[in-house]
Formats: structure tokens, sequence, C-alpha cells
């Protein structure tokens, strides 16, 4: 019993003393920093309390930024659910060229954020984007329009990329989902006289419910944090429109170097990230529980 | 009738997907096509479907003068190592939690996943501070290490899923034959749960493969450069060039693309495979 | 094995994470005539083609002449470069020795991050500088930099486009406006009015306007000075300038993009140093015979204007270096003529010469663009001596740095633009925050 129980720690300490070791220092230096004056190039600080957590809160870009992340968030995540489910729906349904579309529709998940930024900025640029121009040139538009710069477009434009993105990987993980709904459920349905949205409604939705929460789970926490993506296409501007958290985040601690604030910028956003999967995790849990 | 209206349906289908596809595979098919049109061409001719003239130059430029190809060197060696330990550590750990510490194990995993959702922004400067001390700032060990501390959690997050679809008569038969705990790890299990490793490496490499915050704060040395931190640089170039940045693009997203269609099969359901189970 | 080394790995981790943050102390090498020994790091910004080259081969020649020293070179574009240096200081690892932007520099002394150098700027030859550049980057006496070239802020035309349409070269800003209006049409822009949050370019057209109307961005006693008539005058100018004769998205530009637009002769006017020759021969060979260059315009035609933006592109030593004397001795290879003269012949006319003495030389005049360019080359040398960067009229300032630095004034253009927020409301709003953060920062 004794050996077991020191046996079984080798599996597990490992990782678990890496990730200590990966977090520990950077969870504890930030919490103490985001109680000080630190500056990014400075080595005196001194204690300020709880100033930067108020002025943070204080601060309307900040809650710009807040509501930003947050329709950052929602809108991309809806997208990236509902182009996704409905693509792996269609796929599911089609006989001939399965194979093909499918290779086809992952090809954004292959593209690496910076490629991403230089290849929709290209596109778009509002000089010698193909976009804008050809909008010109078939007489859509009468002028070439700025995606990128402007206010009621760009943010439109950034989220759009964003499903652009994220869309074949929850396409090719509901596709996986669907197929371990048994067929006969369906067959047994359609005998009843059920409607596809039925099958749908009491077949599909219960099978592929759990792995659709982990999956909303993980895209969230991904989309939420994700500052890649912004600061590489618009770097938060024009005027804040599209500065999310993480990016107002980066600016206060390498532009105006108050690694303070910052550090009580990434606590909030922490303690909300948290907040947000223990919702998350809660719901599942019950659908699991459900399912047993 | 009902044939009829499954085969509009399918049509309709048919009709949506080829829609996704041309908006999916626009941007490709666009850089590709921006990165052999002569010069001159990218801007001005912004319209001009297909090249007029066809030239590589911008592709002997990025990869002979700027030296391209040690990039990718650098992303797929930090990314492959990355991946390795990552997997040794992470499917360990999983296999563990799975079988040693049933009650704990979902809080373990809990926790594991809660150092996910920390912004790496808020990690970064940290980060640089510990690898200085270290001595491994400008490291690609440095950068490696740094990789763990977002693989590790999702390796494990992902393999806990797998390990517990492994059906456990098998691994107490061995159990009984005297073959102690590693062995039947090795042995029994991980022959199992083989497929479900393929897919969280291949989910690791690819998030190793496309990092660029860490990146770009941790390495100072070009010839130790990332693709993505060494793409951007492009643009932070004295002279702003399209072609050349098209081209770089090509070659840093033509690899991802044959693997990921090789290997399409085994993404499918990465995720999914174990936690529906 | 592995995963001893991964334990081995974690538990250091978790000892250096446990040590005090402790200050860097410069460990000052014993000057050592006889030999020189050592490894250094030198970053610089001079990312592409033949001044990377010439810089490396001056590197490289230094190590074939020191057989025991070594020089590590690395590149960052300037925007990366701050991100670099302040998380460098912030862990403790700076380079040997780097290139600098001005403003950056006054940042860099105040967080006592640098060398003085004034020994070397004598061993070069003080009297061989202009004394307003070395100015630059003194404190209290001490230099701490040393200016390898020099160029200036002018207005850059195209021949083709002015004669076609009947034009003159504009003298003053309403003349540009007006030229720059006409000059809009057929996929061409006059003037592109960049104000991108990544870079200080309209801070840097603002202060073009401001300080050819004799005033300054910042007040004598170093508070921003962004609501006098002048500096609205100059936002609303440039606003007029964005909304007739500029692309939309120049909203979002950086030096870069607005530089290109007119590499790729989509724009008739800009301002820039000679840089630009560089760019349109690189991008648009056949437009290059119809670039020219001339003095900044004034507000009322006739006003005096001897110079607006110069830069004396700094070289710093920092004071973490372990081998000064290494960078000093290589800083030195750097002036010898020949190394020197062919450094600026990578970029000709873009790079001036920063010490007296060279631009007469017959090496430095046997260059093709240089022969080609004589007349941009001497409005350009004119105006070095008269300007200084931007917000240094009042000398060097850890103010002026911010200024430029913190992009709060490409801000107050992009909320003028996008949300329609009243000029002077912005202004006002934009003046607050720099002063507050010139508060901080004391």
């Amino acid at each position: 019993m004794n050996k077991k129980n020191r046996t079984r720690w080798l599996f597990v300490l490992p990782a678990i003393l890496l990730v200590m070791a990966l977090f520990i220092y950077p969870i504890c230096s930030s919490i103490f920093y985001s109680f000080t004056n630190k500056n990014l190039i400075r080595p005196v600080y001194k204690f300020v309390g709880f100033d930067n957590y108020i002025s943070v809160l204080t601060d309307k870009n900040f809650w710009n930024a807040f509501f930003n992340s947050v329709k950052w968030t929602v809108f991309s995540l809806v997208g990236q659910l509902l182009v996704g489910f409905t693509a792996a729906m269609a796929l599911n349904k089609v006989n001939h060229g399965k194979g093909i579309y499918k290779t086809l529709l992952i090809i954004p998940w292959a593209f690496p954020s910076i490629v991403i930024a230089f290849s929709w900025q290209w596109i778009l640029n509002g000089v010698y984007g193909f976009l804008p121009n050809i909008l010109v040139k078939l007489g859509i538009c009468d002028v070439a329009p700025s995606f990128l710069t402007e206010k009621g477009l760009v943010f439109a434009v950034l989220v759009f990329i964003n499903i652009w993105f994220g869309a074949p990987m929850i396409m090719v993980n509901v596709l996986a989902a669907l197929q371990t709904v048994p067929q006969d459920q369906y067959e047994a349905a359609e005998i009843d006289g059920a409607r596809s949205w039925q099958s749908f409604l009491y077949i599909t939705v219960p099978h592929i419910k759990v792995v659709t929460g982990l999956l909303v789970v993980l895209r969230t926490v991904w989309i939420f944090n994700n500052f890649d993506l912004i600061y590489l296409i618009t770097g938060g501007g024009p005027a804040g429109s599209t500065q999310t958290v993480p990016v107002y985040a980066y600016d206060m601690g390498w532009g105006t170097k108050l690694l303070g604030k910052s550090s009580a910028v990434t606590v909030l956003l922490f303690i909300f990230l948290i907040v947000i999967c223990l919702a998350y995790f809660a719901i599942i849990s019950h659908w699991e529980k459900e399912d047993k | 009738m009902k044939s009829k209206g499954k085969k509009i349906q399918g049509a309709l289908c048919h009709v949506y997907l080829i829609l996704l596809t041309i908006v999916a595979m626009f941007p490709l098919v666009w850089i590709v096509l921006c990165s052999v049109k002569g010069k001159g061409e990218l801007t001005g001719n912004p319209t001009g479907f297909f090249p007029k003239t066809f030239t590589l130059e911008y592709f002997r430029h990025v990869i002979f003068d700027l030296g391209f190809i040690n990039n990718i060197k650098n992303s797929v060696l930090i990314a492959l190592v990355t991946t390795v330990i990552a997997i040794i550590v992470a499917s360990l750990a999983a296999y563990g939690i799975v079988r040693f510490f049933p009650k704990f194990g979902s809080m373990m995993s809990k926790v594991l996943v809660t150092t996910y959702i920390f912004p790496p922004i808020l990690l970064a400067i940290p980060y640089s501070i510990i690898m200085a001390k270290m001595g491994l700032t400008n490291t690609r060990i440095g950068l490696v290490i740094v990789y763990l501390s977002f693989s590790i959690p999702y390796a494990v997050w992902m393999l806990v899923g797998f390990f517990k679809s492994v059906p456990i008569g098998i691994e107490e038969a061995a159990r009984i034959d005297g073959a102690n705990k590693l062995k039947v790890f090795s042995s029994v299990v991980l022959p199992l749960v083989a497929p479900g490793i393929v897919a969280t490496a291949i989910y690791t490499f690819i998030n190793a493969w496309n990092e660029f915050l860490y990146s770009l704060i941790l390495i100072n040395d070009t010839s130790k450069m990332t693709v993505a931190v060494a793409l951007r640089s492009l643009n932070g170039a004295e002279i702003l060039d399209w072609g050349d940045m098209m081209a770089a693009s090509v070659i840093v997203v033509i690899p991802s693309i044959i693997f990921f269609c090789l290997i399409q099969n085994k993404i499918a359901g990465g995720l999914t495979e174990g936690s529906v189970k | 094995m592995k995963k001893k080394i991964a334990m081995l790995l974690a538990s250091a981790m978790l000892i250096g994470s446990m040590l005090p943050l402790c200050g860097t102390s410069a460990v000052m090498a014993e000057e050592n005539a006889e030999e020189l020994e050592g490894d250094i790091t030198f970053w610089h910004s001079f990312t592409q083609g033949p001044r990377l080259e010439t810089i490396q081969k001056a590197a490289d020649e230094f190590m074939e002449e020191n057989p025991k020293v070594n020089i590590t070179i690395e590149t960052f574009s300037w925007n990366d470069f701050y991100t670099k240096w302040t998380t460098g200081l912030a862990s403790g690892n700076v380079p040997d020795m780097s290139t600098a932007l001005v403003g950056q520099v006054a940042e860099m002394i105040s967080a006592d991050a640098l060398l003085p150098i004034n020994d070397l700027i004598d061993d070069i030859g003080r009297d061989k500088f202009n004394e307003s550049a070395l100015n630059e980057c003194a404190v209290d006496g001490n230099n701490y930099a040393v200016p390898l070239y020099s160029h200036a802020m002018v207005m850059w035309i195209r021949k083709d486009l002015l004669e076609e349409n009947g034009l003159e070269v504009p003298k003053t800003w309403d003349e540009l406006y007006e030229a720059a209006k006409a000059l809009t049409k057929d996929g061409i822009y006059g003037l592109s009015f960049p104000c991108g949050t990544t870079d200080f370019q309209a801070t840097n057209f603002l202060n073009f306007y401001v300080k050819s109307g004799g005033g300054s961005l910042l007040t004598d006693d170093l508070k921003a000075n962004l609501t006098s008539d002048l500096a609205l005058d100059g936002i609303n100018y440039w606003l007029k300038v964005y909304n007739d004769c500029s692309p939309k998205d120049s909203v979002n530009y950086d030096v870069l993009d607005q530089a290109t637009l007119y590499y790729q002769g989509k724009t008739a006017f800009d301002f820039n140093s000679g840089f630009q020759i560089s760019g349109v021969q690189a991008n648009s060979p056949d437009l290059l015979e119809y670039v020219d260059c001339y003095p900044i315009p004034t507000i009322n035609e006739g006003d005096e204007q001897n110079g607006i933006t110069t830069s004396n592109q700094p070289m710093v030593i920092w004071k973490n270096s372990k081998h000064p004397e290494i960078c000093r001795e290589f800083i030195k290879t750097l002036y010898d003529e020949d190394t020197y003269v062919e450094f600026l012949h990578a970029t000709p006319v873009g790079m001036l010469p920063a010490i007296r003495g060279i631009s007469e030389t017959d090496a430095y005049r046997d260059n093709e663009i240089i022969q080609q360019f004589e007349h941009a080359e001497s409005v350009i040398a004119d105006q070095i001596p008269g300007g200084t960067a931007i917000g240094f009229e009042h000398g060097p300032s850890i103010q002026a740095g911010i200024m430029t630095n913190q992009h709060v004034i490409e801000k107050m253009f992009q909320d003028i633009i996008t949300n329609g927020t009243d000029v002077e409301t912005a202004a006002k709003a934009a003046e607050d925050e720099l002063n507050a953060l010139f508060e901080v920062a004391q």
C-alpha cells in the first residue's frame, strides 16, 4: 500500500512541479507589483495599496477595453460556433466530396496569427487592397471602404477574421462528435415521424453538448486572452475602438511602462476569467451528471 | 417526394460548403498569387487577379538574402522539443490523474486548466525576468521552457479525456502478471491511447509553432528568431515590401497546410474522443 | 533522464524566483590599453541591406584586428527596439552598445542606464561634431551619446505631377494644402497624414506646423502645449489635409506605411528625410528622376524657417556593459574615413555626415545618387543645423521623449477623426494626459 502510494506520485509530480515552477513566480510577482508603483525601467518602487486597482477601475479606457473584450469574445464565439456547427452539419449530410471540403475548410486553422494579419491587411488595405478596389471597380462603393480604420467597420472585420480563423476548429470537433451519434436513433425517430428539427434537438444536441461545452470553455479563454490578432492587425486603433484588455495591458506595461498598473489589469482579467470558467464547469458537470 | 426533398437539401449543403470554401481559401490563393507577381504589379494593379509577369524574385530574396529557412528551422526545433517534453510529462500526469487519483483527479485537472487561462500578457514580463536570471534570455531552451507553461496544461487536459477511455480490464490483467506500473503504462496503456497522444501532440506543436508574444519578447538574435517574429520584422524593416511579406507568408504557411492535410483525420475529434466517454 | 532534467530546471526556476530582485550594478572593467578581450553585444536598427552589411563588415574587421573580441550584432525594427530595451532594463538584459532614438535617450539617461562617453567624443574630436547635436544627449556636462549621422525633415515633392498640373512648389502651408488637394485624383493622394498609434508621426507633423510658426509643443517650463492658438491651427490644418488629400487608412499609418505611399508614387507630397530617395529607387526606379525636396513650408510667405526637425542618430554605451572599452574602440573605428564614407553611401543623401570635413571629400562625393541629388542634399544640409529633435527646442528633456513615445497626440487625432470629438476638447484632454504622464515620470 505504501509503495503504491509513493509510485503513483511519480506520474503526476513532474507535471505539478513544472507547472508550479512556471506559474508561482509570475503570479506572485504580478500580484505583488499590482500593489506597487513599479515602473518597468526603474529599480525603485513603493507600496501604494489599492491605488492601482482604483485607478484602473476608474479609467474609462479600461472599461472601454473591457467591453470591447466582452463584445469581441461573444461575437467571435457565437460566430465561430454558428459557422463551425452549420459547416459540420452540412459536411455530415453530403455524400460526395466530403474529404475535399474538409481539407480545404481547415486551411485557415493552419495560419499563424502573423500570416493572418499580413494576408488580411493586404486584402483589405485601403490603398492597394483587392477587396476595397474591386468594390469600387464593380460600382458597389463610390470610394474604397476603409475596412481596417473606419470605426463602424473595423470591429466587425476583426470579428469576421477571428471567425474565419476559429470556425474550422469547431467544425472538425463537432463533426467528430456528430459521427459518434448512433445512426439507428435517427432512423427510429424518422419511423416515429419526428421532424428533422426534433431529431436534431432530442438526438443530436444531447450527444454533442458536453463536447460543445468544452469547446466553448477553451475558445472563450483563447479568444478573451488573444493578443496577437488584434495587436498585429490594428494595434487597438483607431481611437481605441478595437482595444481589448490584453492590448490595454500591453500598452500599459510597455507603452507607459507602469508595470504596477498593468499588473493590476492582468490580475483583474484573471479573476474575471476564473469566474467565467467556474460557471462553465458547473454547467458542464451538471450535464455530465445528467448523462449518467 | 421525400427523396426529392433530400436532394434539395443535399444541393443546398453543397452550395453552402462551396461558399465557405471560397471564403476559407481566398487569403491563401491571394497571397500565393501575389508572391509571384512582378514588381510594381502588387501596388500598381490591385484588382488584377492573375500575375501578368511571373517572378520568383521575392522568394529568392526572402530565402537567400534574409535567411528565412533558418527561422523555419528554429520554429520547427522549438515546437518539436516543446511537444516532446510536454507530451511525456503530460501523458504521465494524465494517466496518474485518471488511474491513481480518481477523487482529486478532476480537481487537479481543473487546476491545470486554470493555469491555461492565465493571460500570457501577465506572464511575459515575469518570464523575461526569470529567463534573464537563469541566463536563458535569447536562447531557444528558454523559449521552450516558457512554451511548456501553456503546452503542459493543455496537453494534460486533452489526455485525461483519452485515458478515461482506456478499458480497465486489459490493464488489470497486466497488473496481475506482475508488471510494474511504468511497464503497464508504457506497454499496455500507451499503445491504446496512441491516437489520442498523436492528436494532443499535434495541437501542442501547432500552438508552439504559432506562438508570437513570448518569442517577440525573449529572443533578440535574428538567427534564433522563430518565423512568426522574423515575419513581423519584415513589417518593421526600413522598406516595406509587400512582395517579400507575401513570399515569406507563403513559405511559412504552406508547410503547415500540408501538415494539416496529412494529419487531418488525426486531429478530427482530438478534443472530443475521450471526453465524451 | 528527461524527467530529471525537467525537475532540475523546475527547482532551478523556483530558486531563481525566490532570489530578490537585485539591482544590477555596473561592473566597470579596467581599461586595458594593450589588448582588448571580451564579448560585446551591439543592438542596432539598420535592419536591411547595405547599412546592415557595412556595419557587419566594420565589426568583422574589428574582430580580425582584435582576435579576442567577439561582437554579436542583433537588429530590431525601431518599434520593437523600444519594447526590447525597456523589457531588457527590467530583466537586466540590455546590450553593451546600441543605436537609439534621441527621444528615448532622455528616458534611458533618467533610468540611469547609460554610460557617459565624453572621452570617446574627445578621442574622435569634439570639435568635429556639431555642438547642438552633442548637447541633445548631454546632461550636466556628461555626453551620453555620439551622433553617427544626421538628417533633417524636409518636404518631398514630385516634379512631374506639379508640372503636369501647372503648380509651383508650395512655400506656405496654405499653398501646400491647395496643391495637395488639386493633385488628389486618379489614384494619387496629394499628401497623406499618418496618425497610427504605434508611431509618433502625427506628433512629428504637428510639430512641423507649430515650429514653423515659431511655437513649440512644450512650454518653457516643459508642460504640454496643445491648446495654444498655433497648436489648434496646426491640428485643424492636418485634419483638413486628412479629410481632403489623404487615404482614409492613414489614420493607422506608421512611418513606414506613410513613406511606402511615396515610394510607390501614390502620394505627391511627403515629409521625411533623404531616405525617401533610396525608397523610391528600390520601389519605383522610374520615378526617381522626378523626386526632389524643399524646406518645410511656413505659415506666411517669407517667414524665416531655418530647420525644424533634425535627427542626429545617437550611439550609446550601456552602463551594464562589462566591456565599455571595447565599445569605445569599436565605435571609433566607425568614424575612420573609409568605413564612414562607405556607411554613409549605404543610403546616399539619407545619412549625412555627423562630423565635419567628410562631405567635401572626393571619396564622399564619388557617388551617383549624391551627385544626382545635389539640390536635395543641400536643402537637407541647410536644415540640419537649425533643427532639433521633436520637443528639444528647450534642450533635452524626458518630457520631449514622453511626448514622442507615448503616442498621446496620435490618439488625440484618432479620437477627433473617428469619434468626431471637438478639436479643443480633444486637445485639452491630450494636453492633460501628457502633463499627467510627465508628472509620473518625474
